[in-house]
């Protein structure tokens, strides 16, 4: 074999099946020429402060994730993760009692499910249309949280938790570097979702109802009853998004993370999963994450205001989405073969 | 031999019966959706002037409720339009405010160096507000259409891009100022009518005409019923989707002067809650959001109905939470009960189907029930 045919066959290895390739390269030159222009970015200080920022977003990404991969779109994500984490802290408080980080984990991700269940049956029982679906139960999980649950921004979180957010995994004091523990449970998370999408039937599973549901149904999937376990467990998932939110924050503030759902799907669609399903990996949704918060990052330490922040993240969009639409453009007519999704 | 003839004669003028029904029952259907919004509208009335007659009676809550409608139902409009060809825009609130933004920030300017001068120049400081509406929607056109990404991914990013204009522009502070004019044309009625809501019905006639008379509003119909078919007809996508997109982006634009007109601020998180809204409108008002199928009649009703609501939750002291809660409740339930009537009219179709030819007997119940097929049926029977 020679050099140029082992490039050859390299090559798209590298680049991955969803460019994470492409995906990781854009970070390392981001990072590059950060560094060159500013000798306060390359520190351990700003690694940890991105990744400290990361931990949310990377979390509710993945559920997000999931659902898209079923070729879904979810907006309700963000309300079911506060919701879930400020019932659990506020019923903490009415109750004076502290179930450890243990119960305060299941009850939440139960609060997550039960939510996510609602999106789930509806959708899948009536094949109506996921983004409208979870625009609504997103209006109708904010109210009910709001009007119903309470509206008081909550301080004093059970000692279990407060317990949490000051540990941290690495403390450098010199630098005044936290890394914290939380990372960890994050890590967990994000491995055991990776897994289950390559090893499971479930997760192949989940892949082949977004790629073609009527497929799907014929080759045997149980595809109403994967949607709404799929929908229960993006909910779980969003509801220890939301906990980690409170427990990094030391406070539950009801009006948090909602509205922070486009940056979100952006950082999942920029890492590569397909709007229309059936493809995406963990792998580069984390690096679309971690793509997201290094510019805001840069634009905060290249003294651009916090206000350009979100024009940046829309730009990043379409270029990414852009290059993928125009890749695939030019793909469908190499072939010669007629692409209806396309038209 | 005769009693076979007589038999296939029999069956011709059985399934022609059929058919006549059929289209028949299909022309009750749409009118029942408008219909039905129609009823909706009267228990809702019905229902807050009894509950709080005082307040909800009263001229100037009906009034309020006619003046606030417009910029809602034109937006709602708007994303009817983007609905009809399979997408869906929701960078239009963006463009609304940053329309707003551009008027404001132009009289302000002008009134600082001379104010006579601001005041002559407001029709044309409305026409620019309108162009960068319509600078916004070709933006869109150009994503969704010549580089091909999705809609909702297309949209979802220039909100995001027009959003932050917005913010960096304003700082994220409320900008005072509007021509007098505006705010003078917010206030006047015609026969106890607010000319605003005039403007309303005026702009939604234009796009009804639009959709229902016009070549392109029927290459749109078929664009968004079956893109496919669309194409092996030899409509051109793009020119349709460009028209589309720059009409949506006209009229976010023409929302944007009724924001200023109303009240004389503009700001970049004005209205954020409406994208919620204007979708929930849209579908409630009978449109397919799979495209193919949609009556502006329909929208301009279900405007109505969900203005109605507002005001009357206004009325009996419920928070703008709650009313967030009705949307939601609403928004799913007409949508799942369209899709039961949906399934058992298909239903009926696809066994009707089998017995008339009985050599197509593999014509799944599944493949009738998928919602291209709803999107289409609309339209054919029309």
């Amino acid at each position: 074999m020679t050099l140029a045919q082992r490039m050859k066959t390299l090559a798209p290895r590298l680049v991955g099946a969803n460019n994470e390739g492409v995906l990781a390269i854009i970070i390392v030159v981001l990072i590059i020429v950060m560094s060159l222009l500013s000798p306060s970015f390359f520190t351990v200080h700003t690694l940890f402060s991105i990744v400290r920022s990361a931990l949310v977003p990377s979390i509710l990404a993945i559920a997000v994730l999931l659902v898209i991969i079923s070729g879904g779109i979810d907006v309700s994500f963000a309300a079911i993760a506060i919701f879930a984490a400020y019932t659990t802290v506020h019923l903490a408080q009415q109750g004076q009692f502290d179930p450890g980080i243990i119960g305060i984990l299941l009850f939440a991700c139960a609060i997550g499910a039960v939510l996510g269940f609602v999106n789930g049956a509806v959708i899948a029982r009536f094949r109506l249309p996921t983004l409208i679906v979870t625009l609504a139960t997103q209006g109708i999980f904010r109210g009910i949280l709001l009007v119903y649950i309470g509206s008081r921004y909550i301080a004093q979180l059970p000692d279990s938790m407060a317990g949490l957010s000051t540990a941290n995994l690495i403390a450098i004091d010199s630098s005044r570097s936290y890394l914290p523990l939380l990372v960890v449970p994050v890590a967990v998370i994000v491995l055991i979702v990776a897994w289950m999408l390559r090893r499971t039937m479930f997760g192949r599973g989940i892949y082949a109802i977004g790629g073609d549901t009527e497929a799907a149904r014929r080759a045997g999937f149980p595809v109403v009853r994967f949607q709404i376990i799929l929908y229960m467990m993006v909910g779980a998932i969003a509801a220890i998004g939301g906990l980690i939110h409170v427990i990094l924050n030391r406070n539950a503030n009801p009006q948090d993370i909602v509205g922070t759902e486009l940056d979100v799907i952006a950082a999942v669609v920029l890492g590569g999963a397909s709007i229309f399903g059936g493809r995406g990996s963990v792998l580069g949704t984390v690096l679309g994450v971690v793509l997201v918060q290094l510019i805001n990052n840069s634009l905060l330490l290249m003294g651009v205001p916090t206000a350009w922040q979100r024009a940046a993240v829309g730009l990043l969009l379409v270029v990414g989405v852009g290059i993928q639409a125009l890749s695939a453009r030019r793909a469908s007519r190499r072939t010669f073969v007629l692409d209806t999704v396309e038209a | 031999m005769p009693i076979r003839t007589h038999q296939s004669a029999a069956g011709q003028v059985n399934s022609r019966i059929d058919n006549t029904v059929r289209t028949w029952i299909s022309h009750i259907h749409v009118d029942r959706g408008i219909g039905r919004m129609l009823v909706l509208l009267v228990i809702a009335f019905a229902l807050f002037a009894v509950l709080n007659p005082r307040v909800f009676m009263n001229p100037l809550n009906l009034q309020n409720i006619m003046v606030s409608a417009p910029e809602v139902g034109i937006l709602a409009i708007a994303m009817t339009l983007a609905m009809l060809t399979g997408g869906i825009d929701l960078s239009l609130v963006s463009i609304a405010n940053l329309t707003a933004i551009t008027i404001s920030t132009m009289y302000t300017g002008l009134v600082g160096s001379d104010p006579a001068l601001a005041e002559s120049l407001g029709g044309v400081i409305v026409l620019v507000g309108i162009a960068v509406g319509v600078l916004a929607g070709l933006i869109n056109a150009f994503l969704i259409s010549t580089v091909g990404i999705t809609p909702i991914l297309a949209t979802l990013a220039t909100m995001q891009i027009f959003n932050g204009i917005a913010i960096v522009w304003t700082g994220g502070k409320t900008l005072y100022g509007a021509p007098q004019a505006l705010s003078a044309v917010g206030k006047s009625t015609v026969a106890g009518v607010p000319v605003l809501f005039l403007l309303f019905l005026v702009v939604a006639i234009v796009i009804g005409l639009l959709v229902n008379r016009t070549p392109f509003g029927r290459k749109t119909q078929l664009q968004g019923a079956n893109p496919t078919a669309a194409r092996f007809s030899g409509i051109r996508s793009a020119s349709v989707l460009y028209g589309t997109y720059l009409t949506t982006g006209l009229l976010g634009g023409l929302a944007g002067v009724l924001f200023v007109t109303r009240n004389p601020t503009a700001s970049a998180d004005y209205g954020t809650s409406y994208v919620l809204l204007v979708i929930v409108i849209a579908v409630l008002g009978g449109t397919n959001p799979m495209g193919g199928f949609a009556t502006v009649t329909g929208v301009v009703l279900a405007t109505l109905v969900l203005q109605v609501v507002q005001s009357g939750f206004n009325a009996i002291r419920l928070s703008s939470y709650e009313y967030s809660i009705a949307q939601g409740v609403i928004l799913i339930g007409v949508m799942v009960f369209d899709q039961l009537r949906f399934r058992r009219r298909t239903r009926y179709v696809a066994s009707t189907q089998t017995r008339n030819i009985a050599s197509m007997s593999n014509v799944g119940e599944d493949a009738d029930e998928t919602p291209d097929t709803a999107g289409a049926d609309s339209v054919e029977t029309k």
